[in-house]
């Protein structure tokens, strides 16, 4: 848990400091990159809520994920078809959709705690 | 022992990756984040650092008006000073000119060169022999009569005045020498022909003036004669030589 938050911070650390320049154009590929980490973050945290979390799913499917987007956007610049709006609008639905999971689940096991309570 | 070792080892490779996990993710959207800031910044200029830059240029340009204006009045002292130099150099070659003439002129005083004009011929010549006077002075020309018909002839406004065709100049001298005269060296017998470049009216009627050198030289028994209004020429000093 530490490691992962010291983890977290040195990247945000090294993101920041980072002085790379690079060419506009591939600014597309990280806001993909970003948003297929994001849409595999909250998929982890609904698959952990849901008790079907795996490691190897996981980690694999963050890297992989990233990769594929940022391929597929790189795939549609030299084709000359905005592929990468595929990706966004793929991770963007499953995003939302994880996100409205991740709610129902919560508000369910809040629900529940509640009529515990009641209960008792 | 076995199991809690295991799922230790285990807890500690999955913390790993989720630290590998989380950097990543970190990296990816700090430097989004930061690479979004720097677009923003170039992307500004529409904005109120545009107005700033096209102020700081108007700006610049004003400045640069204004140095030009400066230097363009410099340019127009300095075209005004060069031609006024110009001028007094037209001036000065002009005045050139001038002195070249004068120069010129002042040769042609001086003898240098040959000059011509008309004049005065005056010729003075020996008195016939009297054979009542003991003193064959008395009826010959000195150099005495020659000085004073050359003095009289510059008085009345000679330019240039010759004896026997040598021209006579500043440092010219006329000595006696027994029955001749010499000029500059030259031995002359009579008659002397002294020449005058000059108005000949000017010159004739001051020769002939009441009490002049004309009637002083006829008091000596020296025949003169006045020859007015002819072409004179007379070769430079330096030729004579």
């Amino acid at each position: 848990m530490w490691l992962s938050i010291l983890g977290l911070i040195l990247g945000i650390s090294l993101g920041l400091l980072t002085d790379i320049q690079i060419p506009p154009e591939y600014a597309n590929y990280l806001s993909i990159a970003v948003l297929a980490s994001l849409d595999t973050l909250f998929g982890g945290i609904r698959a952990h809520l849901q008790q079907v979390y795996d490691d190897k799913v996981f980690v694999s499917g963050f890297f992989f994920n990233i990769a594929l987007a940022a391929g597929l956007a790189f795939l549609g610049v030299h084709l000359g078809v905005d592929l990468y709006l595929a990706a966004i609008f793929a991770f963007g639905v499953r995003l939302f959709q994880n996100i409205a999971v991740i709610r129902r689940i919560i508000l369910a096991k809040w629900a529940e705690k509640k009529e515990v309570r009641e209960i008792n | 022992m076995k199991n809690p070792k295991k799922s230790n080892r285990k807890n500690f490779s999955k913390s790993i990756v989720f630290s590998l996990v989380f950097l990543v993710l970190g990296f990816i959207m700090a430097y989004s984040y930061s690479l979004s800031n720097a677009n923003k910044e170039t992307e500004g200029f529409t904005g109120g650092a545009f107005f700033e830059q096209e102020e700081r240029y108007r700006k610049d340009l004003i400045e640069q008006q204004e140095h030009n204006k400066e230097l363009r009045e410099e340019l127009q002292e300095k075209q005004s000073k060069v031609q006024e130099y110009e001028k007094s150099f037209a001036d000065g070659e002009n005045r050139y000119t001038e002195y070249a003439a004068e120069a010129e002129e002042l040769r042609r005083y001086l003898g240098l060169v040959p000059v011509q004009g008309s004049g005065l011929k005056v010729t003075l010549q020996d008195g016939d022999y009297n054979p009542n006077s003991v003193n064959p002075n008395d009826y010959i020309v000195h150099e005495s009569h020659v000085f004073q018909v050359i003095n009289e002839l510059y008085i009345s406004g000679a330019e240039a005045i010759s004896i026997n065709g040598q021209r006579i100049h500043g440092n010219s001298y006329i000595v006696c020498t027994g029955p001749v005269i010499t000029v500059d060296g030259v031995q002359y017998p009579a008659p002397f022909v002294i020449e005058a470049i000059g108005e000949p009216g000017v010159l004739t009627s001051s020769m002939e003036l009441t009490g002049g050198i004309m009637d002083q030289l006829l008091n000596d028994n020296i025949i003169v004669t006045l020859d007015e209004g002819q072409l004179i020429e007379m070769p430079a000093l330096l030729a004579e030589s």
